[in-house]
């Protein structure tokens, strides 16, 4: 069957760059900036998702993994003794100032915990290894904070709070939602560094027992620490990503990001078929005087919209996929899944055939009878 | 008496422009026989357009009857006109009104297609009837390749697909020279005659009158004249 939306499209090349082109643009927009958040956001729970533990107790109403809050580290004990706990420990998140050599204060979130290796943090170690922390003063450093603390190397010292500390290895993705590089050192160091740490924790780890209930522990915990809120893995994830998403206006920013993407995009497609469509209005006349229907014509521009989306599509993927190792040298995480570029492939199909619709109206009102007005 | 493949009976059409009602046509009686070609000639503005139109199915008349190979087409709905100028009416316009993306075959085999026939009959169906106009050699020719008479032959193979029995030609010599516009006229008389259609043509053009087998004349939508050949001889 001859295809004259396809043969139009080819045949108007000019006028077809600048549409793929325009959907090409907002998909790029869509994809890197949505993938540029979800990035973000991975790294908001990233420790969460990583650290070995099925359960966290924080502190009451705590928002988000990186704004701890301390209570007292005598919760771990009652947390040990809850039926089906196999482990509790606790762990120390808290921001501290960094003195650089240069003099200047930068900060890092500083995770400290007694046994690392129990809870499978850090997970990534390219230098050196957890179990060097316990070699006094030590900390591990991550790779991203050459970025903000200029470059460094193991072996070298840093100040922190007053205190020389060695950095004896380095670890590799532990940066925080707010892009703070995550240092790690032991637990007993971390308290003595702060007054307000002495004697509290900010969070405990828990890790059932094979075959335990985890609803019937998380219950037991929340009834023996009142004064702690006790969240499952996922829960926890939820919460931290939930609180950068709603609570600072990244999420409406970002959907402010796609729907801009979406109309240059709707605007773009839906005024390059206009046009076309105006202009081949004669044929669209000559196709119902030969017995053509709207439905044919309909046929014709929404073909021209589906091929633009797919082009459209694969052109904005591509440069969104070619875009991810350049955002990734300057540590930024551009996160993009096979089941999120299949919604922004539907939205592109959806986008271009919405857009032909502005077209169908006045295609609609042809007469046929212009093919004899010359 | 021959066949009539088309015919209209007291047709009139009037069309309200602002607060004006216009009557274009008043009372026209013709037909066209299977076979024959019928020349209408009127002045601009005559209604020989809106008579072409209304007898293509393209308007409805605002009273009056229109029966095509003997059926009355006494609808107003839309889609069965469509089917009808689908089935039974092919169309040569003025201006050729292909398709400027298509090649000559394509816009034959388009046309198949919205018409119906898809696939390897469409596109055998397109073959033979460019064959039948002179122009196989040129079938993979885009319109913008081809001159003015060329592009009319590809418009005429275009009316011919799918066999109407009917062909309407708007002025279909009024942009080629005299020796290519003799030509189509040929073509016509030639397909009235061999394949048994009735051709209509509406035309300025007074050499129309050598292959006509009547003349029809329209002034202030009303027939003037309707004598065969010999009588305008």
């Amino acid at each position: 069957m001859v295809s004259l939306a396809r043969k139009n499209l080819l045949h108007d090349r000019l006028r077809f760059v600048i549409t793929v082109a325009g959907v090409a643009f907002a998909v790029t927009l869509v994809l890197v900036q949505v993938g540029l958040f979800m990035g973000l956001l991975d790294k908001s729970t990233v420790t969460i998702r990583h650290a070995s533990a099925d359960l966290w107790i924080t502190s009451h109403n705590t928002p988000n993994v990186d704004f701890a809050r301390t209570f007292p580290e005598t919760a771990v004990l009652r947390a040990r003794s809850v039926p089906g706990v196999e482990r509790a420990d606790n762990l120390i998140v808290a921001f501290m100032n960094i003195q650089l050599p240069n003099g200047a204060l930068e900060g890092a979130l500083v995770y400290a915990l007694q046994d690392f290796s129990a809870w499978q943090l850090p997970w990534n170690v390219p230098e050196g290894a957890p179990e060097d922390l316990r070699r006094g003063y030590s900390l591990l450093m991550d790779r991203s904070a050459a970025l903000r603390y200029g470059a460094f190397a193991v072996g070298e010292q840093r100040e922190i709070l007053g205190r020389r500390f060695r950095i004896v290895g380095t670890t590799q993705e532990a940066a925080s939602f707010t892009t703070t590089p995550i240092v790690f050192m032991d637990y007993r160091n971390a308290q003595e560094l702060q007054e307000t740490l002495r004697g509290n924790t900010t969070y405990v780890l828990v890790k059932l027992a094979p075959g335990a209930d985890a609803r019937a522990v998380q219950a037991e915990l929340k009834r023996r620490l009142p004064y702690n809120d006790v969240l499952t893995r996922d829960e926890w994830a939820m919460q931290s990503r939930n609180y950068w998403v709603k609570s600072t206006g990244l999420g409406m920013s970002m959907g402010v990001t796609v729907f801009l993407g979406v109309l240059v995009g709707i605007v773009i497609v839906a005024q390059t078929l206009y046009t076309s469509a105006v202009e081949h209005i004669k044929e669209f006349g000559t196709v119902k005087a030969i017995g053509g229907s709207n439905l044919d014509i309909y046929r014709i521009l929404g073909e021209q919209a589906l091929v633009a989306a797919v082009l459209g599509f694969a052109l904005g993927a591509l440069f969104s996929y070619l875009a991810r190792p350049m955002m990734a040298a300057i540590h930024l995480n551009v996160l993009l899944t096979p089941g999120f570029s299949a919604v922004v492939f539907a939205g592109t199909v959806l986008m271009c055939l919405g857009s032909a619709l502005f077209s169908f109206r006045r295609v609609a009102s042809i007469d046929p009878a212009l093919v004899f007005r010359t | 008496m021959s066949e009539k493949v088309l015919a209209v009976r007291d047709v009139t059409k009037v069309f309200d422009e602002g607060r004006q009602r216009v009557h274009v046509l008043k009372g026209i009686t013709m037909d066209v026989a299977r076979g024959e070609v019928v020349a209408l000639e009127g002045p601009s503005g005559s209604g020989k357009t809106t008579l072409l139109s209304i007898m293509g199915c393209i308007l409805t008349p605002s009273s009056g009857e229109l029966e095509l190979a003997g059926r009355r087409i006494g609808t107003t709905d839309a889609s069965a006109l469509r089917e009808v100028r689908r089935r039974s009416i092919g169309f040569v316009f003025q201006q050729y009104n292909l398709f400027p993306a298509l090649t000559a075959l394509e816009n034959v085999e388009y046309s198949l297609n919205v018409r119906g026939t898809r696939g390897r009959a469409a596109h055998d169906e397109a073959k033979r009837v460019l064959e039948r106009v002179g122009l196989a050699d040129r079938a993979g020719f885009l319109p913008r390749d081809l001159s003015g008479g060329q592009k009319q032959r590809v418009a005429i193979a275009r009316a011919l697909a799918g066999s109407p029995p009917v062909l309407l030609a708007d002025e279909p010599t009024a942009n080629l020279d005299t020796g290519v516009g003799g030509q189509i006229l040929d073509l016509f008389q030639e397909l009235a005659k061999s394949e048994g259609r009735g051709v209509l043509v509406v035309t300025h053009d007074p050499k129309v009158r050598r292959i006509a087998d009547r003349l029809v004349g329209i002034r202030d939508g009303r027939l003037v004249a309707d004598e065969t050949e010999q009588d305008a001889a």
